[in-house]
C-alpha cells in the first residue's frame, strides 16, 4: 500500500478506535491515539518512495504525494505530535470526555498530515476544513465562554476557508484545474487583476490560521483555553499550517507575477507581520496568566516567521522555516511545562504561583531551555533562527523592518522573564509547599524536546539541509548550508560550534568554581531569610512581588495599548448591525406598507426600463 | 601538543587579565573621581582591587538554590563569552589577542550581551528578595528602551560599510582612513545615547537605585558571588567600550591609544551621572525612545539616501 495513504488511515483509524476505545477505558483512548500517532510516525520516517497516490472519489479526482518542501513540515509535525500526544496521556489522566478529545487530536494530526500530502485544491480544502472543525470542537472542550472563544475562532476561520474556497473556484475556472502545480505554472499567464485577486484571497485563508495582525484576534484566547497537551500542537503546528500554505504562495506563486519578482503584498505583508510582532508583545507582557502569556508570545513569533517568508530571500525564508520548526519545538514544551504546572498546583496564574523551581525542576529545566532559545539567546536553536532573519533584513535593505522586529524580540525579554520569575522562582508560598514534580512521561517529551532546542542549535545544519531541499523544490534555487556555519549575503558568519565550546568552557569553569564547591559547603534558607534592610518579615508577611510586574514599562507603552484589534472590530460589527436595523424597518409588518414597496418598485421600472432592459 | 593552541590559551588568559585589570581600574578612577566632584577625598583607585580579592577569599554561609550559583556564573559567561568575539586590538598584536574574532558578528554580539543579565536576573529571582525582582523588572524595561537607537545606530553603520562583523567593520575604516563617528555622526550620537543607558550610571542607574531597592538585583549576592559579579562587572564595562570603540573609533592600534580611548568614552556616561538625579522607569524608557531614537532613524536615513 501506498504510505501516504496508509499514514493518512491509520491516523483517522486511530481517531475512531481511540474514540471507541473510551467506552472501555478512558487511559485506553489516550494509549490508542499516542499509538497510532507513534506508528505512523515511523511509518513516515521509514518511507522511502514518495510516489504519488490519485483516488477517484464522486467525480474528483484527489491527488496526494509528498515533496521535499512538504516533506519538512511532515516531519515537524508528525513528531511534534507524538510527543504531544505521549504528554497527553497523563495530562488528560481523569478528565472527562476523553473520546471526544483523543478522536479530534488525531483528527487534527491527520488532516495536518493530509494538508501537507495534497496536490490539489480539493483535498487540500477537505483537509483544511477538517483540520479547522477538530480543532474548534477542542477550543469548546474546556468549557470556558466557549460561546465567545469558539465563535471568535470559527468566524475567522470561515473567513479564511471562505477565501480559499473563492481562490480555488476562480482558479479552477481559470486554468481548469484544481492542480497545485497547475497554479504555479499557470500564475505568470493570467491578467495583473486577476492575479491580485487570487493572490490576496489565499493570503488571507492563510494569515488567518498564522494569526497575521489584523486578523489574529481568534488566537489568544483559543490557545489559551483549550488543553495545555492540544495547544502544544495547536500553537506548535497548526498555525505553521498557515505558515505552510504562505510559504508556497509567498515563494512560488507570487514571483511568477508579471510586474517582475517583488510583489507589493510581500512588502505590506512583512510590515502586518512585524507590527503583529510588537503589539502581540506588548500584549504578551501585561498578562498576568501564564497560558495567555504564551498564547499572545505565539502569535508574535508567528509574525516574525511571517516576516522572513514575505521578504522573500534564500537566507530570510531559510529563516522563516527553521524559526517555524524552532517555534514548535519550544513553544510545544512551553505549553507543556505550563499543562504540567496546571496539572499539579491548580493554577496558571502567575501572580499566584511561585518558586515551584524546588518543587519542579524539570519542568523549570525544560522551560528555562526553551525560554532561552525563544528569547533567541546564543547557543540555543532560537538563536540561529532570529540571526538569520536580522542578517537577511539587513542585506536586503528593510533597515526599518528590523528596527520593528528587534523592539518585539528584545521586548520578549520581558515576558520570558516574567513567565520563568512568576511560575517557578520568587518568593515560596505555603500553598504550593506540597506540590511534586509532574508524572515522567509527561516530563519526559518536555526534557527530549528542550534537548532538541541545544542539538539543533548547535548543528543547525541537520534542519538545513531538509529546509534547503525544501526551498530548492519551492523554485528558489541552490541553497547554500554548512552544517555549523552561518553566513549572510556580505560573507559575514556565525560559527555556532566555537560559541558553544566558548560558553560551556566557561560556564563549566564558573559552575564548579560556583555551583559545585559552594553547594557543599553553603545551607539552604527559605526565602523568607533575605535581606530587609534590617526588619525581620514575619511568618505571614507577603514579600512577593508579582502583581503589576512591568507597571513602569506599561505607562511607557500606554499610547499604543489603548485601542485592541477587538475594539475595531466590534465597532465594525455595530455598524452592520446599525445597517441590518435599518433594513429590518423596511418590514414594518403592515400589509399597506408592503403594497406601496411593490408599487415604487413598478414605478422604478416604468422609469427606467429602458435603461435597464435596453 | 600543537603550539597554536597554547598561543589561544595563553591570548584568552591574557585578554581576560587586560580586561579584568583595565575594567577595574575604572571602576576605581570612576569612585574617585565621582568623591572629587562632591567634594571627598575618595578611596584609592585600586581600592576596586583589595575589595574583589577580600570578597573571593569570603566564605558564604547560606544560599537560596541552584539557580543563586548559577546566577553569577551565567553573568561572567556572557562577559567573557563576548570579550572573545570583540578584537581588542587592530594592526599589530594580533596573535595574542585574536581570540575568537572572526566567529562571530555584531547580531550575535547583541544578544550574546544580553544573556548574563538574563542569566543574573533568573539568580536574583531564586533569591526571593522583592528588592531584586523590582529591579530586574526595571532593568529588563530600561533595556528594552535603550536598545532601540543602540541597534538603529548598528544598522546605519552595518549598511553603510556593507559588512555585519566588527572586523570587518575595522577593515573598512583601516581601508578608508576615517572613523565611522565622523563617517556617520548621527548614528554615533545615537549610540552614545544608548550607551548611557548601557552603563546604568545615573539618570539611568533605575535597576540598581541603591536608596530604594538596595542595589537590586544584586542584593543577595556577598562573598564570591558578589567578588564574581564585580569581575564580571568590570569585564562586561571593558566590552562594552572596547566595542564602541572599534566599530566608531578605528579601533586602537596599541594598548596606550586604547585606554585613552576607552576612558575618554567611559567619561561621557560617568561624567554625565554624576550631575544627574535618577530617572523614574517610565521617563528613561521615554527619553531613550524620544530624542535618541529619532537621532537614529536620522542616521539610517542619512546613510541610505545621502552616503
Amino acid at each position: 500500500m501506498n504510505s501516504l495513504f496508509l499514514i493518512i488511515l491509520i491516523l483517522m483509524g486511530g481517531a475512531v478506535l481511540a474514540y471507541i476505545a473510551k467506552k472501555v477505558n478512558p487511559m485506553l483512548s489516550s494509549i490508542v491515539s499516542f499509538i497510532s500517532i507513534a506508528s505512523a510516525a515511523a511509518v513516515f520516517f521509514l518511507m522511502t518512495d514518495r510516489e504519488s497516490v490519485i483516488l477517484h472519489i464522486g467525480g474528483f479526482e484527489l491527488q496526494w504525494g509528498l515533496n521535499a518542501y512538504s516533506w519538512v513540515f511532515g516531519a515537524m509535525v508528525i513528531s511534534m505530535a507524538t510527543f504531544a500526544s505521549l504528554y497527553s496521556i497523563a495530562y488528560m489522566k481523569g478528565k472527562d470526555r476523553l473520546g471526544y478529545f483523543n478522536l479530534n487530536f488525531t483528527l487534527s494530526v491527520a488532516a495536518m498530515m493530509g494538508i501537507l500530502f495534497s496536490m490539489d485544491w480539493i483535498s487540500f480544502f477537505i483537509f483544511w476544513e477538517i483540520m479547522t472543525w477538530s480543532s474548534f470542537l477542542i477550543i469548546v472542550y474546556n468549557g470556558i465562554s466557549e460561546g465567545k472563544i469558539g465563535i471568535k475562532y470559527m468566524i475567522f476561520s470561515a473567513i479564511g476557508g471562505y477565501s480559499m474556497l473563492m481562490a480555488m473556484v476562480i482558479t479552477k475556472s481559470q486554468i481548469d484545474s484544481f492542480l497545485i502545480a497547475d497554479l504555479i505554472s499557470s500564475f505568470s499567464s493570467m491578467s495583473l487583476g486577476l492575479q491580485a485577486l487570487i493572490g490576496v484571497l489565499f493570503l488571507i485563508a492563510f494569515s488567518v490560521k498564522s494569526a497575521v495582525m489584523p486578523l489574529h484576534v481568534w488566537a489568544p484566547r483559543a490557545y489559551a483555553d483549550s488543553p495545555m497537551s492540544y495547544t502544544s500542537i495547536f500553537s506548535g503546528l497548526l498555525s505553521k499550517m498557515g505558515v505552510f500554505g504562505l510559504g508556497i504562495m509567498l515563494i512560488s506563486v507570487f514571483s511568477k507575477t508579471t510586474n517582475g519578482n517583488i510583489f507589493v503584498y510581500s512588502e505590506v505583508l512583512a510590515w502586518l507581520g512585524a507590527i503583529t510582532g510588537v503589539i502581540a508583545t506588548f500584549y504578551a507582557i501585561i498578562q498576568t496568566d501564564a497560558k495567555r502569556l504564551l498564547a499572545y508570545s505565539s502569535v508574535a513569533q508567528l509574525g516574525y516567521i511571517v516576516v522572513g517568508l514575505a521578504i522573500g530571500t534564500k537566507l530570510s525564508v531559510m529563516a522563516a522555516i527553521f524559526m517555524a520548526i524552532m517555534h514548535a519545538i519550544f513553544k510545544g514544551t512551553l505549553f507543556m511545562a505550563v499543562g504540567a504546572v496546571e496539572k499539579q498546583t491548580g493554577t496558571t496564574d502567575m501572580t499566584k504561583l511561585g518558586a515551584l523551581i524546588r518543587k519542579m525542576p524539570w519542568t523549570f529545566v525544560a522551560s528555562l531551555m526553551s525560554i532561552i532559545a525563544l528569547a533567541g539567546i546564543p547557543p540555543l536553536g532560537g538563536f540561529v533562527g532570529k540571526w538569520m532573519l536580522y542578517e537577511s533584513m539587513i542585506t536586503s535593505d528593510h533597515y526599518f523592518l528590523i528596527i520593528m522586529t528587534f523592539l518585539s524580540s528584545t521586548a520578549a525579554f520581558l515576558y520570558s522573564y516574567r513567565f520563568l520569575f512568576g511560575i517557578f522562582l520568587g518568593q515560596e508560598e505555603k500553598e504550593f509547599e506540597n506540590v511534586k514534580e509532574a508524572p515522567a512521561i509527561m516530563v519526559i517529551p518536555m526534557i527530549i524536546l528542550a534537548g532538541s532546542l541545544f542539538f539543533f542549535g548547535v548543528f543547525p545544519g541537520y534542519i538545513f539541509e531538509p529546509i534547503a531541499n525544501g526551498m530548492e523544490y519551492l523554485g528558489m534555487g541552490q541553497v547554500d548550508w554548512n552544517m555549523t556555519v552561518l553566513s549572510n549575503g556580505w560573507g559575514n558568519h556565525v560559527d555556532t560550534l566555537s560559541i558553544v565550546n566558548s560558553i560551556l568552557t566557561i560556564f563549566g569553569i564558573a559552575f564548579i568554581f560556583l555551583g559545585l564547591k559552594n553547594r557543599k559547603k553553603t545551607r539552604y534558607v527559605t526565602t523568607k531569610d533575605i535581606h530587609t534592610g534590617g526588619e525581620i518579615p514575619t511568618e505571614n508577611e507577603n514579600l512577593t512581588y508579582a502583581v503589576d510586574f512591568y507597571k513602569p514599562f506599561e505607562r511607557a507603552i500606554e499610547p499604543a495599548m489603548k485601542r485592541k484589534m477587538d475594539f475595531y472590530y466590534n465597532k465594525f460589527g455595530e455598524g452592520i448591525e446599525t445597517l441590518f436595523d435599518f433594513v429590518r424597518r423596511l418590514y414594518t409588518g403592515n400589509g399597506q406598507t408592503y403594497a406601496l414597496y411593490v408599487v415604487i418598485f413598478l414605478v422604478i421600472l416604468l422609469i427606467f426600463s429602458e435603461q435597464i432592459f435596453f | 601538543m600543537d603550539n597554536s593552541i597554547w598561543i589561544s590559551i595563553l591570548g584568552f588568559l591574557a585578554t581576560v587579565v587586560l580586561a579584568f585589570t583595565v575594567g577595574v581600574f575604572y571602576g576605581g578612577f570612576v569612585r574617585k573621581i565621582t568623591a572629587r566632584i562632591q567634594n571627598r577625598v575618595g578611596p584609592p583607585v585600586y581600592q576596586n582591587f583589595f575589595d574583589i580579592i577580600k570578597l573571593y577569599s569570603k566564605k558564604t554561609a547560606v544560599h537560596h538554590g541552584w539557580m543563586q550559583h548559577l546566577g553569577p556564573a551565567f553573568a561572567i559567561t556572557a562577559s567573557v563569552t563576548s570579550l572573545m568575539f570583540i578584537p581588542v586590538l587592530n594592526g599589530q598584536g594580533w596573535i595574542w589577542f585574536e581570540n575568537l574574532n572572526f566567529k562571530g558578528d555584531l547580531i550575535f554580539l547583541i544578544y550574546m550581551m544580553v544573556f548574563g543579565s538574563l542569566g543574573m536576573a533568573l539568580g536574583a529571582g531564586q533569591t526571593g528578595n522583592p528588592h531584586s525582582a523590582i529591579g530586574v523588572s526595571r532593568g529588563l524595561s530600561q533595556m528594552v528602551g535603550y536598545e532601540i537607537p543602540w541597534v538603529l545606530a548598528l544598522v546605519a553603520i552595518m549598511m553603510q560599510a556593507h559588512t555585519t562583523s566588527i572586523t570587518g567593520l575595522l577593515d573598512y575604516q583601516n581601508a578608508n582612513n576615517t572613523w565611522m563617528m565622523f563617517e556617520s555622526p548621527l548614528a554615533f550620537v545615537a549610540a552614545l545615547m544608548a550607551m548611557l543607558g548601557m552603563f546604568h550610571y545615573a539618570p539611568f542607574d533605575v535597576p540598581f537605585a541603591p536608596a530604594e531597592l538596595a542595589s537590586g538585583p544584586g542584593s543577595e549576592f556577598g562573598g564570591k558571588y558578589l567578588a564574581l559579579m564585580m569581575t564580571s562587572g568590570s569585564i562586561f564595562a571593558f566590552v562594552k567600550l572596547v566595542l564602541i570603540v572599534d566599530i566608531f573609533m578605528g579601533g586602537a592600534s596599541n594598548l596606550i591609544m586604547l585606554v585613552v580611548k576607552t576612558f575618554l568614552l567611559y567619561m561621557i556616561p560617568v561624567l554625565y551621572g554624576i550631575v544627574s538625579p535618577r530617572y523614574r522607569t517610565e521617563q528613561s524608557i521615554r527619553y531613550f525612545w524620544g530624542w535618541p531614537t529619532f537621532i537614529g532613524i536620522l542616521g539610517v536615513l542619512y546613510v541610505v539616501f545621502i552616503r
